[in-house]
């Protein structure tokens, strides 16, 4: 079951890929103001959803890693700060060139930018100190992920909070019908692609685990016990 | 008596056609409309290129270590027997 879920998810974001993609380009209407460039927004802004999503749940992990010493709690700490740099270079890549497109510059310094760009630098550092920390750096790391948890309603009051360029956060709650059949189907898809790897990863650490402990308990029972020297 | 192509028509208007200047300006919106729709689908095209490459890219990175993973357990099962 544990090795099928994945699987099934990725087969499911298959299918509904296509359709997506045709649902966005044949039935939505071209927005008046921005023109045809505005479908970037349907993958944009739900992989801007789930990058938020897996930095939380980074941050939980993390959170429950230190408390309770939990492995399981640590390899999904890991495979979702992978995740939150895929899907934050995803949303790095495609915000600037949307709004090259419609605001005349790639890159505009707003608050959401910024803090967006911060949280991918964090997720960065943590992924770093995780493959070249020394014994014990897991506990820091652990410390990087929290703290880039904490990011991520600042990325959401961003626009609130300062004057950006970016539009308001009420602009998902009226968009029309027509569009959130794309929006829609577009999260599902995404969703399910990052669910289905972040399950894999997760299982690839564990194995990671499990093996390391193989490799030492096979090294130990070929050692000569201290009586046989 | 006259032949019905030659009866007077009361709906009949002439075709009066368009200004040269007129013509300009439509076909110089209708070029910049291109243009916007060209830009458009360039900029699309590289957005959801990046997000399927970047998808496409990890999910070779995990079958590389899954793979890796396979060898090492083949050598651990190797080192068992032996």
């Amino acid at each position: 079951m544990k090795n099928f879920l994945p699987i099934a998810f990725l087969g499911a974001a298959a299918l509904i890929f296509p359709t997506t993609v045709a649902t966005i380009f044949l039935e939505t209407p071209i927005e008046a103001q921005m023109g045809t460039v505005q479908k970037i927004f349907y993958f944009h802004v739900p992989l801007a959803w789930i990058m938020m999503l897996l930095a939380v749940v980074c941050g939980v992990a993390a959170g429950i890693q230190l408390r309770r010493d939990s492995k399981r709690a640590e390899a999904v700490s890991i495979a979702a700060a992978e995740l939150v740099l895929v899907t934050g270079l995803g949303v790095l890549i495609t915000g600037p060139i949307w709004g090259h497109a419609t605001w005349g510059k790639a890159w505009t310094w707003d608050a959401r930018q910024v803090s967006t760009g911060l949280l991918w630098l964090i997720f960065a550092a943590y992924v770093l100190v995780r493959h070249y920390g020394a014994a014990g750096s897991e506990r820091l790391a652990a410390g990087l992920a929290i703290f880039g948890a904490i990011d991520v309603p600042i990325i959401y009051y961003a626009v609130k909070i300062w004057k950006t360029t970016h539009p308001s956060n009420d602009v998902a709650g009226s968009l029309p019908e027509s569009m959130w059949a794309a929006l829609w189907p577009a999260l599902i898809a995404l969703l399910l692609t990052s669910l289905a790897l972040l399950l894999i990863r997760v299982r690839q650490e564990l194995t990671d685990v499990a093996l390391d402990e193989a490799w030492i308990a096979l090294d130990d029972a070929a050692l000569p016990a201290p009586g046989d020297v | 008596m006259l032949a019905p192509e030659n009866q007077p028509n009361d709906d009949y208007e002439p075709v009066t056609g368009l200004d040269q200047e007129t013509i300009a300006c439509v076909r110089a919106c209708e070029s910049e409309a291109a243009a916007k729709t060209a830009s458009d689908y360039e900029h699309i095209v590289w957005a959801y290129g990046v997000i399927w490459s970047l998808f496409a890219i990890y999910g070779v990175l995990l079958w590389r270590r899954a793979t890796r993973h396979n060898v090492e357990v083949a050598d651990l099962q190797r080192r068992l027997s032996a």
